[in-house]
């Protein structure tokens, strides 16, 4: 019998087109996405090779996500189409066996759908062996690649979902079901990916995601490059337990199903019904009479009617139980989301408005469902429950059908998006914020988000009455939003052809919504007329009554264009086009528009043109004097000054190189010299100019160069141009702004597919360590070495202006203020000009100033920048050298970038890092404020009193030591808790980073501009390396190094001369630390396999541990290889303390020569848990199997 | 007021001639339209209801010209289409209230008298909270008849009002049009002959779009009046009566085949002559052999 009905269904089924279609689809998706660029998922980076296991086992996990939509299609009516085409009550009084039924069932649409799945990999294969893939990209062909994944992710999958859709179907004999269960399975989905964000949770993430896409990233979290392109996806680990505990959910799906299902056509209802009350009045139909009721068709009675429809398909899409389902998912989600806000090493920040807004940013997909879900239902609401020609026939006007569906959707998102205003408050409660900024949540969610729905909306309506076929419209519309985005790979990159361009940009509580106002309201004055116009046509074309064809609907709809529609049409006509051509006026005539093509073109003739003179002998910069006016309204400046040019070398020079900055909103309005000088060569499109003295300048000789330059703001932008420097609240830019000598290497392109693409070399990221010509000069570039530095600044009167430097005086003059700074000692050539309405809050350390300009209302972390400060200096002066300022300065920038950074005893440092965070535990919550504070106060040290040569490992100078002042300013203030908490992220983030790294991997003294190694893996060794040698040394040695390079100009020192002061306070049985650490990449993989231990007596217990320990190398790719292990590594016994938190009993450092390895430790306490490298102080792939609890043995 | 139909044609994009040089004058009171099902009925009464356009021909409703002042006409029209659905989650007060409110009724107070009125007419009255969906097939069908009834049309169109209906129902509707039909153009379209000789006081019958006859209904029966011979006959003979004479109508009587042959004299013996009804004429007009006659 199961048998027979397994057959039978596979026959049925192989007679449905749409299996057929529902393999094409996924078919073409798979292999457009490998074989062009239109259809993306995932995909190769860096050195990866296009169809890696890994690569094609991502895509095909996605894409298997994606086959849950099928999966519902095709399970969920197994059972349910006998109930749908009424022929239960035939086959259920037939002798068939329950179990038979479902089983047959079953597995017969699971067959079907596995079969539909199986064009997955089969794409793929294809797509791999297309003859236009180009084979360096590519590693050999291997079967294993392509199905390893399907039968690991796919299948079982399937089995799952596949089980969830035929239960519901049959159980519910719903369709309605079977949709709102794929809603949730994609809530659960996303929910599990934002409990990943919290690292402690992996594993549980890892568990808990029904597809295992998570379990699967967390195991290769990370691979390295070089693992990437060999090792296949393994069926082990978290993927195993992950696929056979959602296999095991659904066989249970399944048994409950079976047990569920009832072979009765009717069910007994599961409420009871309502008595039905008999009206006690007998209604006698005959002697009705009807009434008169007058009949109106003028204007109120039309408007009458638009408002009692707009209502009325409003509540109508209230009342929809998909509706809901999506509301309630969307809702639930922001409410997960909210649990972690903005987190950075597990901190949260303050709920501030923006915050949430960027939460509430998260219901856009779901806006988005249903604006196109439903505009499209209403569109088809009459047709599809058969009213259409009653409702046709009324006598109302042809536009009010569609306006007033129009305004019930447009009702829908007002109500909406009121309702996640409150959500949004109600998280900002459960926080203990109460600074509700009604005006930004209205700001935001009213204009931007609502214009979107707006436009998309009405697109998706003309859409559906064009196409004039429900599922067909659903698919042009979202077939829509595909070419859409393909349009800016054929060039239309213009937002012009971007439909629903134009945004309000990133909030900023100081620039509020800034400049970005003005373009985003003529953006949207012009799609709005665009769908406004589509919106009239489609009321032309709208079928009322019976008739499909276009050509009738054309001949109703001629007589449809009365005068006020026509106006409309030549009105959204004229606003569109007028509307555009200002935008272009604005985007491409007063300003300059580039596409990708045309920068990318800029770069590489850029570099083929100039690439030259990128080492010829230049003039120094050695004084900087400057009278910059700020005009913050008017987003303007002019800068007008001079610098001392002075001739270093060993010959006389004559050229000078001048680049200007790329900006088109820069102009250099003069440039000249105090000697007889002349251009010898110009390059317009580069802003690049050869000056040529007349008399050359003699070495030791000095010029002096008057310039003035001018940024404008005119008009507006399209994004790409657009620039958040120079603004009405925060400007914030340093001298780059300013001419600069010659060849800029920056402007050139960087990454080696690109360069490849455009038939350049591929490039090296930075000089050798020992080529002379890095040598001389700093990290800070090739302009100068130390200079001499003034600045008069002006700016709008309610602003303060800043810069590097000591305030001479300020004044207010024609209404106006005034700044003079003055630096009272030679400074790297490195300086930020910012002007703002600041708050001040001003504090001393001995005789230094502390400043922190804030904007008001930020003064949460105020105490805890200022301690940092404090600590820092302290700390630092301690153990380094004397601070050479008399003042730090913090200011705070708008959150468009998050970064501080240090120049000249003063620290721009974003709005958005750490002004709003929320420190609540200090003892679980890392205080990144004050750990950014004194990273950033470290590099007065790093940096500014020793800059270091700009070659490879040069940030291990500045960034790395950084860390390592800012990490012992944390260690002396915080538990050891927290500092390991910290390292872990610090770990976490170094694995992470190498595993995407695109290039290569260096080692730490040779490390090039990589923030994974030169901040993250520093961390680590760093801390390391002060726990192997004291703390003590370490100091000793950057003392040192201080000592020896504080203040000098070129050459410069290197990672080499650091390391040769570390190498001599390292005794000698360390030494090979120096090797593990800087030199290689070496990694551990220590493991404690079992440990027990015996109670001797009341307080002394013997511990035994039996660990594995091995040493690996790894190459630049990151394959590795085992070497030989003499190392000493730490082996640790916990117990409880009395607050019944662990507690090291035992932390020694072992010897270890051998991979496996037994301690034998005794300790006078009761043990909870031994390992070995308990503190992870080894950079080690699994390091959550380092310690184990202790089981007792007698 | 007068409904006339002038030289409609309209062939559907498939192919199907859907209506035939179609022209017709319909005068106030109750026309029937009889004619198998795919005839064009319906299309014809779309067409009239502006909600289908024709490829040529004409049709005025008094000075109104329905085919490009749709507006004016349906104002004036109660329309009952021969399938239609409504919103599952609403009830029948609701709706027709709404329908009503689309109707151009604007006084709230006007409206509610109306709908009370409309629900009690068609005995919907104790059903009125429940939710469409639930409604059986002859309740639906009452709740159409109670829309096309809204604000007093002028011109009302039904497309087999009656189908769905029990005996009780259809009669106390019927009863309700021709009541309606003393100052208003009804037009109803049936294949249930016998709704039309009770009511209508104008015919047509149409088949595959074109009209076959027109006139009242008892000059149809006049025209056809003892030339209906009957004969009652075995099963087995059945097929070699068929093709030897123009069998109009056959239908079984206790289990045995008694067929209808439209002749001047008697056919054959057995034959007996019979008192003709509408649905010989229909049958006549259908699968006879006077076509031509009537189209002349």
């Amino acid at each position: 019998m199961f048998k027979n009905i397994f057959l039978f269904e596979l026959k049925y089924r192989k007679a449905r087109a749409a299996n057929y279609i529902y393999f094409a689809i996924m078919f073409l998706l798979c292999f457009l996405a490998v074989t062009t660029d239109v259809v993306q998922i995932g995909g190769a980076v860096g050195q990866v090779k296009e169809n890696a296991p890994i690569v094609i086992g991502q895509m095909i996990a996605i894409m298997g996500f994606f086959m849950t939509l099928i999966s519902s299609a095709i399970m969920g009516v197994a059972v349910l189409r006998d109930f749908e085409h009424n022929t239960e009550a035939i086959l259920f009084s037939t002798p068939i066996k329950k179990f038979h039924y479902l089983m047959g069932r079953f597995w017969g649409s699971y067959v079907v759908l596995l079969l539909v799945a199986a064009s997955l990999p089969i794409a793929f294969m294809l797509g791999d062996l297309w003859p236009m893939r180009e084979a360096d990209r590519l590693l050999p062909f291997n079967l294993a690649t392509y199905w390893q994944p399907y039968f690991i992710f796919v299948v079982p999958n399937m089995f799952f979902t596949g089980a969830i859709f035929f239960a519901s179907g049959a159980l519910s004999r719903k369709s309605i079901v079977i949709y709102t269960q794929g809603i949730l399975l994609l809530v659960l989905y996303i929910g599990t990916s934002s409990l990943l964000r919290d690292l402690e949770q992996k594993e549980i993430a890892a568990l808990c995601d029904p597809f295992g896409v998570r379990a699967f990233s967390f195991y290769t979290q990370y691979w390295t490059p070089g693992e990437r392109n060999s090792l296949q996806i393994p069926l082990d680990g978290y993927i195993l337990y992950n696929r056979l505990l959602w296999m095991g959910v659904g066989i249970v799906i399944l048994i409950i199903n079976h047990f569920a299902f009832s072979f009765n056509v009717v069910r007994s209802s599961v409420f009871r019904p309502r008595a039905v009350k008999d009206e006690a009045l007998r209604i006698k139909p005959e002697e009705t009479k009807i009434p008169v009721a007058q009949q109106f068709a003028n204007l109120s009675t039309h408007i009458g009617q638009l408002v009692k429809l707009t209502l009325f398909y409003f509540k109508m899409v209230f009342k929809e139980i998909p509706f809901i389902a999506i509301v309630i998912s969307g809702i639930l989600l922001l409410f997960v989301n909210a649990i972690n806000l903005n987190e950075l090493f597990g901190t949260s920040s303050y709920p501030t408005t923006y915050t949430i807004l960027g939460l509430l940013s998260g219901f856009n997909l779901f806006f988005l469902i249903i604006a196109v879900l439903y505009s499209g239902e209403l569109v088809w609401k009459e047709r599809a429950v058969n009213l259409n020609l009653i409702i046709d026939a009324m006598p109302m006007p042809d536009f009010i059908a569609l306006i007033s569906k129009f305004l019930g959707m447009l009702l829908v998102y007002i109500v909406l998006i009121a309702g996640l205003i409150v959500a949004g408050m109600l998280v900002q409660i459960s926080y203990g914020y109460y600074n509700f900024e009604l005006g930004i949540y209205i700001g935001t969610l009213y204009t931007e988000t609502l214009a979107f729905l707006v436009l998309y909306t009405m697109l998706s309506m003309f859409i559906h009455v064009m196409v004039n076929n429900k599922f067909l419209g659903f698919a042009v519309a979202v077939a829509f939003f595909i070419l859409v985005s393909f349009f800016g790979q054929i060039g239309l990159e213009h937002p012009l052809f971007q439909f629903g361009s134009g945004s309000l940009g990133t909030y900023s509580d100081m620039n509020v919504y800034g400049h970005f106002v003005t373009p985003f309201s003529w953006f949207q004055v012009y799609w709005f007329a665009f769908v406004v116009l589509l919106f009239g046509i489609a009321v032309v074309f709208s079928s009322r009554g019976s008739e499909d064809v276009i050509s009738m609907r054309w001949k109703a709809g001629k007589l449809r264009l009365s005068k006020q529609l026509v106006t409309l049409i030549v009105c959204a006509v004229a606003v569109f086009l007028s509307s555009g051509f200002y935008i272009y006026y604005n985007t491409n005539v007063v300003n300059r528009y580039t596409n990708k093509d045309g920068r990318e073109g800029l770069q590489v003739d850029y570099e083929k043109t100039l690439k030259k003179y990128e080492f010829i002998a230049q003039l120094r910069i050695t004084d900087v004097n400057l009278k910059v006016d700020l005009y913050p309204s008017k987003r303007d400046y002019s800068a007008e000054g001079y610098f001392i040019l002075k001739n270093k070398t060993n010959e006389p020079i004559s050229d000078i190189h001048i680049q200007e900055n790329a900006l088109n909103y820069i102009k250099t309005e003069k440039l000249e010299f105090n000697r007889k000088f002349g251009v010898k060569e110009k390059f317009d499109r580069f802003k690049y100019t050869i000056y040529q003295l007349a008399e050359p300048l003699q070495p030791g000789d000095s010029v002096q160069m008057n310039f003035k330059t001018s940024f404008v703001t005119n008009g507006f932008t399209d994004n790409n141009a657009s620039t958040t420097s120079v603004i009405y609240n925060g400007t914030f830019f340093n001298n780059t702004y300013l001419p600069s000598l010659g060849y800029n290497e920056n402007y050139e392109m960087s990454d080696d597919n690109d360069r490849k693409e455009k038939k350049l070399p591929e490039k090296e990221r930075m000089m050798e360590r020992n080529d002379p010509r890095g040598l001389s000069q700093s990290l800070f570039g090739d302009d100068a070495d130390h200079v001499r530095f003034e600045i008069v600044l002006s700016t709008d009167k309610d602003q303060l202006a800043i810069a590097p430097g000591y305030l001479q005086k300020s004044w207010e003059e024609k209404d106006r203020k005034y700044f003079q700074y003055k630096m009272d000692a030679p400074m790297c050539n490195f300086f930020s000009i910012i002007s703002a309405r600041y708050e001040v809050k001003r504090d001393k350390w001995n005789d230094v100033n502390l400043e922190i300009y804030y904007h008001k209302g930020h003064e949460y972390n105020l105490d805890k920048m200022m301690e940092g400060m404090k600590d820092a200096l302290n700390y630092y002066t301690k153990h380094f050298s004397p601070y050479q300022y008399r003042q730090v300065r913090i200011m705070e920038f708008p959150r468009y970038a998050t970064f501080a950074q240090s120049f000249a005893n003063t620290i721009p440092f974003s709005e958005g890092i750490g002004f709003i965070a929320k420190i609540d535990d200090p003892d679980k919550d890392i205080d990144y404020v004050y750990y950014v504070t004194a990273h950033e106060v470290a590099h007065q040290w790093w940096g500014h009193q020793v800059m270091e040569a700009g070659v490879k490992g040069n940030a291990m100078l500045s960034e790395s030591m950084s860390q390592y002042s800012a990490l012992m300013v944390l260690k002396h203030k915080f538990t050891p808790e927290i500092i390991e908490r910290y390292l872990k992220y610090e770990l976490d983030r170094y694995l992470s980073g190498r595993a995407g790294e695109r290039k290569k991997e260096q080692p730490l003294e040779l490390v090039e501009g990589q923030g994974y190694i030169h901040y993250q893996k520093a961390s680590l060794i760093f801390f390391a390396l002060q726990d192997y040698i004291s703390e003590d040394s370490v100091n000793a040695a950057f003392r040192r190094f201080n000592q020896t390079w504080r203040f000098k100009d070129a050459p410069y020192p290197t990672s080499a001369d650091l390391l040769k002061e570390i190498r001599k306070v390292t005794p000698d049985s360390l030494q090979y630390l120096i090797k593990d650490m800087f030199e290689t990449i070496t990694l551990f993989e220590n493991k404690t396999d079992s440990a027990f231990y015996k109670e001797k007596s009341k307080n002394e217990f013997e511990v035994t541990v039996y660990a594995s320990a091995e040493k690996l190398r790894a190459d630049s790719t990151g394959i590795e290889t085992p070497i030989a292990i003499n190392d000493w590594i730490d082996v640790g016994v916990y117990g409880k303390n009395k607050a019944g938190k662990d507690s090291l009993l035992y932390l020694k450092k072992h010897k270890i020569t051998q991979k496996q390895n037994q301690f034998k430790i005794l300790v006078k306490a009761k043990p909870r848990k031994a390992g070995i490298d308990p503190l992870h102080k080894l950079i080690d792939r699994h390091s959550n199997d380092n310690t184990k609890g202790l089981v007792a043995k007698r | 007021m007068q409904l006339i139909i002038q030289n409609l044609s309209k062939t559907y994009s498939n192919g199907v001639q859907a209506l035939k040089d179609v022209s017709l004058t319909i005068n106030k009171g109750m026309f029937g339209l009889l004619g198998p099902n795919g005839a064009g009925k319906s299309s014809l009464m779309r067409t009239i209801a502006t909600l289908q356009e024709a490829d040529s021909g004409s049709i005025s409703l008094g000075n109104i010209d329905v085919l490009t002042q749709k507006e004016e006409v349906r104002k004036i029209l109660g329309y009952l289409p021969q399938e239609f659905g409504v919103y599952p989650k609403i009830d029948a007060v609701t709706l027709l209230d709404h329908l009503a409110v689309l109707k151009g009724i604007s006084n709230k107070g006007e409206r509610k008298g109306l709908v009370e009125a409309l629900l009690h007419k068609t005995n919907l009255w104790n059903a009125r909270n429940k939710n469409l969906g639930g409604y059986s097939g002859g309740m639906k069908q009452r709740f159409g008849i109670a829309q096309a009834l809204i604000a007093n049309p002028k011109l009302i169109i039904v497309d087999e009002p009656t189908a769905g209906l029990d005996p009780a129902e259809r009669n106390r509707f019927l009863n309700l049009l021709s009541e309606i039909g003393e100052n208003t153009i009804v037009i109803l379209s049936t294949h249930i002959v016998e709704d039309v000789k009770e009511l209508c006081t104008d015919m047509a019958i149409i088949n595959k779009g074109q009209v076959l006859y027109k006139g009242s209904p008892l000059d149809a029966i006049a025209e056809v009046e003892g030339k209906v011979w009957t004969k009652t006959i075995e099963k087995a003979e059945l097929e070699s009566y068929r093709q030897n004479f123009r069998i109009i109508s056959e239908r079984l009587i206790g289990g045995r085949p008694v067929i209808s042959v439209l002749s001047h004299e008697q056919p054959e013996g057995g034959f007996t002559r019979t008192a003709a009804d509408l649905e010989d004429v229909y049958f006549t007009h259908i699968f006879g052999n006077t076509q031509k006659e009537v189209a002349a």
